[in-house]
């Protein structure tokens, strides 16, 4: 017996309103997608593809058009900004631009979501944010603010800044992006490592694929606003699909 | 077509759009998408003066964040105020005596009026028509950058409400400096006035300091413009702000809508209290 889906996106479309009033651009056409408890998914697929708009849209950042998307039951698409802020408690979120806030500190932003989302002391606090940066390798980092960090320390920061909650869904925008290839495999490990260890729900979009299929349970593949690929991670990697097999194993030729 | 509002995630604009069928709109449909477009954007104007009304008296307490934006939007401002109002005080009194010259030749009311002219009207509109210049685009930049780097969709994850976060301190700090720089931008364009009056046209100071014209209801109308417009300039840049979409050239874009929309709600601000300054107080 297979447990209910976690997240289930149904049916979901988007188009944006061109500026200038041109035709409207379709971002989503018709997404179905299940991923269950427990399962890290891993969304791969070139470029505005629309991968971190789907992400968006399960936390209610975004709206889709029609269609309907479900975390544990409750439909994201009906719920209002009072009722998306509860949803939020349980979602851990690193984004495509790490989205550090400029005038905070590395540990001030690490702390934002315990000290927003949760009423815990102090100590308490700078215990799990010290905790955080030891796990990214970036100790003492705590009084630096985000201006004077390199691109992969950023990263490492906004990793840290998603999983300091143990939320049980966490969703990766290119949690590897601008790292080196060690710091890449050790972050894609020690996201696993965690997944694991707290049964979380995941669903990782990057493009460093040659490390994100080595963690991933599933995998599914965007293209043009479609999902045209959904399967195991062995699946994946197996695909005779013509854009899958060219993607997953970086082809220069093909229909991509 | 689904549009975006302030708070709400930003326009992607790293998603490859797949163009449907559609016929350019004809005038008449362009016009009525502007009207509906422009309907839309005062009510979403006012849906975030209301949430950043509520806030202010409901909202989380950002530590320091109060008097960091007292600091950007009040100290930061008052040597540009400073110069910018003194030079316009000159050229105030200098073309007033200019033209008093012409049609009366005695400059005996000439600060007095100036005086009731400022209080009235000119230090709060003038000062908050650079205010919107230098705090205007200067808030709508930096959230507009919050919003492309999608700090704000970050902001937003860990519930916080945009608008508690980032226009409510601005708001707050906003209301009490500007009216605090106003009155002195204020007093500063009517000593550089004295000084004008002096040199041009050999009024002596006692002369010039003149409050006979001032009364209550010109200190009333003079206060309710800054307490107006420092409520208006915070909300309408931070809705400009938070409606950036795109990259770069939206935060330049918001940037410009923030000066110039708030620039002219201002200037309707100022109409409608001036009016209603009239009609309450006649005299």
């Amino acid at each position: 017996m297979t447990s209910p889906p976690v997240i289930r996106v149904a049916g979901v479309s988007k188009a944006f309103r061109a500026a200038g009033g041109g035709p409207p651009a379709r971002v989503l056409k018709d997404v179905n997608l299940s991923v269950p408890k427990g399962c890290l998914y891993g969304l791969i697929g070139p470029g505005a593809s629309g991968k971190s708009i789907l992400l968006k849209m399960l936390t209610g950042l975004m709206k889709p058009d029609v269609g309907s998307i479900e975390i544990e039951g409750a439909d994201v698409t009906r719920m209002g900004e009072l009722d998306l802020q509860k949803l939020r408690l349980k979602f851990g979120m690193l984004f495509q631009n790490n989205a550090l806030f400029d005038h905070l500190t590395v540990g001030a932003n690490i702390a934002f979501p315990l000290q927003r989302l949760f009423s815990l002391p102090k100590d308490e606090v700078e215990r799990r944010v010290a905790e955080r940066l030891a796990c990214v390798a970036l100790s003492g980092f705590e009084g630096r603010l985000p201006g004077g960090l390199s691109g992969g320390q950023k990263k490492r920061v906004g990793v840290a800044r998603a999983t300091i909650t143990n939320a049980p869904i966490v969703l990766y925008d290119e949690p590897a992006a601008g790292l080196d290839p060690v710091t890449s495999q050790k972050i894609f490990e020690l996201l696993r490592k965690e997944q694991r260890a707290i049964d979380a729900t995941c669903i990782m979009v990057s493009s460093d694929l040659d490390r994100l299929l080595t963690v991933t349970d599933r995998v599914g593949m965007m293209y043009r606003g479609e999902l045209i690929f959904d399967g195991s991670t062995h699946e994946a990697q197996t695909s005779t699909e013509p854009r899958v097999r060219q993607f997953v194993h970086g082809l220069t030729e093909g229909p991509l | 077509m689904a549009t975006t509002s302030p708070g709400q995630a930003s326009h992607p604009a790293d998603v490859d759009p797949v163009p449907e069928a559609h016929a350019p709109p004809g005038p008449v449909a362009a016009l009525g998408g502007s009207a509906i477009d422009l309907f839309l954007g005062g009510k979403e104007l006012l849906s975030v003066f209301i949430r950043t009304l509520y806030y202010s008296v409901r909202g989380k307490r950002e530590k320091g964040a109060f008097t960091t934006q007292m600091y950007e939007i009040g100290n930061k401002s008052v040597f540009f105020l400073s110069i910018t109002m003194g030079f316009i005080g000159m050229i105030l009194v200098y073309q007033s005596g200019l033209q008093a010259k012409r049609v009366v030749p005695d400059y005996t009311m000439l600060g007095a009026t100036y005086l009731e002219l400022l209080v009235r009207d000119f230090a709060a509109s003038i000062g908050a028509l650079m205010l919107a210049t230098r705090v205007g685009a200067g808030i709508a930049a930096e959230i507009g950058s919050m919003v492309v780097t999608e700090q704000v969709d970050a902001l937003r994850m860990c519930a916080a409400d945009p608008i508690d976060f980032l226009i409510v301190p601005r708001f707050k700090a906003s209301v009490i400096m500007t009216t605090v720089l106003i009155v002195w931008a204020g007093t500063v364009a009517y000593l550089t006035g004295a000084a004008t009056a002096y040199v041009a046209f050999d009024v002596a100071p006692q002369t010039f300091f003149n409050m006979a014209l001032i009364d209550v209801g010109d200190v009333s109308v003079g206060l309710a413009k800054c307490l107006a417009y420092g409520a208006a300039i915070p909300v309408v840049s931070g809705y400009c702000g938070l409606s950036t979409f795109g990259g770069s050239e939206g935060v330049g874009w918001a940037t410009t809508r923030a000066v110039v929309n708030t620039s002219l709600t201002i200037i309707i601000l100022n109409f409608f209290i001036s009016t209603a300054g009239f009609l309450i107080f006649p005299g």
